[in-house]
């Protein structure tokens, strides 16, 4: 009985030994293994860093939607009548979502007060004075080619904190812009109602 | 083979690189690609060969060694050259597929799918009585397996295997008299001996 498991023993040993050692695989690896090691260096930034920053960043949008919200919110309600001015170029612009990796996206309130307030933009642009008009077409149409730039480069480098704080910090100067903007222009119609 | 943690051997003086591997080495440290694609190249059937039989699927085998040679580059400055390259990337390929069916539970999914869906089975270059030994190989338990692979397939002894697979020598050795039964019981009735 020992000797038959024995046997079997040595018959499973000498059948494992024979088998082959070096198998090729069904395609090419190396592609993938090239693309892994030549990858631009991350920061040398510790993960934690980088959640803390985007954490971060996501407090500020949130605090900063609510507050662009709350100041929109709080101007009394008033119909702009267009004047007979110039026709201007329409600035059209769209905040990318994602642009903060995959764990986080623009607030959604964020993006409701940037639409309202863009939406509001070109009206209250043909309120201003024609040169004043012309510096802030001319601020914002820069802030907003910023703004792509560094979404393509996030697009190449998602994790890129600098580029997330560079990111955050334009969306918030072009919110900054828009609402002078809305207050300049409601400014200009009070001192035109008066 | 030399024993010691997996990736990480005591320091040791470099010999001076008299093979046409060291050389390869030697470059690929110094962030060579096209150095590193050479070793990949002499390697990657026997990495691949490891990880299909230790992991018994031919993506999480692909998977498994791709990650191997993405860990092998960024840790070579801890490869002194105190085992052979293939003995240590074979280190580094057996920690891969460990650590991958640490993170995955799929593993027991895997195993009671095996018999069940019964998949066509990629040649691993073998035939007749070999496929049923690979089959009954590939439906062993991951413990059992994992040893088996290591001690019969590529001659690593109790220790080594042990080493590698964070487990003591007698446990090595009480895994292997497992498979070997649980082998013998699947090839018995796979002959139809009853």
């Amino acid at each position: 009985m020992n000797d038959d498991i024995d046997n079997k023993d040595d018959e499973i040993m000498q059948a494992a030994a024979g088998l082959a050692t070096e198998v090729a695989p069904g395609r090419d690896l190396w592609s993938g293994i090239e693309a892994a090691i030549t990858a631009p260096a991350r920061t040398g930034r510790s993960r934690w860093n980088s959640v803390w920053a985007q954490a971060a960043a996501v407090v500020l949008l949130v605090g900063g939607s609510s507050g662009v919200t709350y100041l929109a919110m709080k101007e009394p309600a008033f119909e702009l009548q267009p004047n007979n001015g110039p026709n201007l170029k329409q600035l059209e612009f769209e905040p990318v979502a994602g642009s903060f990796g995959s764990q986080y996206n623009l607030g959604s309130d964020y993006l409701v007060a940037h639409r309202e307030l863009d939406a509001r933009l070109n009206q209250q642009l043909e309120r201003l004075p024609a040169e004043t008009r012309e510096d802030v077409r001319k601020n914002i149409e820069t802030i907003r080619a910023a703004i792509r730039d560094i979404n393509k480069a996030l697009a190449d480098e998602p994790d890129n904190v600098l580029l997330q704080d560079l990111l955050l910090s334009t969306y918030r100067e072009e919110m900054d812009l828009m609402i002078k903007v809305d207050g300049l222009a409601s400014a200009v119609v009070r001192r035109n109602d008066i | 083979m030399a024993a010691g943690n997996v990736c990480e051997e005591t320091p040791a003086v470099t010999a001076e690189p008299a093979t046409e591997e060291a050389r390869w080495v030697e470059k690929a440290r110094r962030s060579d690609t096209g150095a590193f694609e050479k070793l990949y190249r002499r390697h990657v059937d026997k990495v691949y060969g490891l990880c299909l039989r230790m992991t018994g699927n031919t993506s999480e085998a692909e998977d498994c060694t791709q990650e191997a040679f993405i860990q092998a580059w960024s840790k070579l400055d801890k490869f002194r050259g105190d085992s052979s390259f293939a003995t240590w990337i074979h280190r580094v390929a057996v920690n891969a597929v460990l650590g991958r069916m640490r993170k995955s539970r799929r593993e027991q999914d895997r195993i009671r799918a095996v018999g069940e869906i019964a998949p066509p089975r990629e040649s691993i270059g073998d035939s007749g009585n070999l496929q049923d030994m690979e089959a009954a190989i590939n439906e062993l338990p991951s413990g059992a397996r994992h040893v088996f692979v290591l001690h019969a397939v590529y001659g690593y002894s109790h220790d080594e295997t042990g080493n590698m697979l964070g487990i003591a020598a007698g446990t090595s050795k009480a895994q292997l008299h497992r498979a070997k039964r649980l082998l013998a019981q699947q090839l018995k009735t796979a002959s139809g001996e009853v």
